[in-house]
């Protein structure tokens, strides 16, 4: 994890399904500042796909993501 | 800004097939897009006051979440509800029997969401 970006903030999702940790990452996005980082921790295993359309369609952009056993770790930007 | 529109035609007599559209159109919010709901044949059914609290999503291991939990998180994240009279009629149902944030349109108002919307998604 040493060349991820540096998080503002972690956002847990982990054990939600579908459509849960999508829904909870667009309320925390909604807090955050322009361009600060969200880490989002989940292990629906529907997540990559999922973040990766969500990030898409709302323009904020996925920086990274990597997977960890059950569970996946992402770094989006807000825009 | 994208726009979707949910048509949902089950109703209590069919608990399984009851949550799926409320579930997508709320991640379609989550997703900035615009997105309604309209509650037809019997889908009003699952809009009367009282219904959704006992109506069981069901779940292999019978453990399943009371629709209610599916309606306040369309709700919540800003998904529109829509019925229209004849389908509330159907069941005997008027539009002080539903529950609150529920639109009443006609069938003019539904064609026009159809053809505004990017795409009409049918269950």
């Amino acid at each position: 994890m040493g060349d991820m970006p540096t998080p503002d903030r972690t956002l847990d999702a982990k054990g939600l399904l579908c459509p849960m940790p999508i829904v909870k990452l667009a309320k925390a996005m909604k807090e955050l500042e322009a361009s600060q980082v969200i880490l989002l921790e989940a292990t629906d295993p529907g997540s990559v796909p999922d973040v990766t359309a969500w990030s898409k369609n709302t323009g904020n952009p996925l920086l990274a993501h990597e997977t960890d056993g059950k569970v996946m770790r992402f770094w989006i930007q807000k825009s | 800004m994208s726009r979707l529109l949910y048509v949902h035609t089950g109703g209590v007599g069919t608990p399984e097939r009851s949550a799926t559209p409320i579930y997508l159109a709320t991640t379609a919010a989550a997703m900035d897009v615009e997105v309604g709901i309209y509650f037809t044949v019997n889908g009003p059914t699952l809009l009367k006051k009282g219904v959704a609290e006992s109506l069981i999503v069901p779940k292999y291991d019978g453990h399943g979440a009371p629709l209610r939990r599916f309606i306040d998180q369309a709700l919540d994240m800003g998904v529109k509800f829509y019925v229209c009279q004849p389908s509330l009629d159907l069941h005997g149902l008027t539009q002080e029997d539903l529950i609150d944030g529920v639109q009443m349109i006609g069938g003019a108002a539904f064609n026009d969401m159809a053809l505004e919307a990017d795409q009409v998604i049918c269950f």
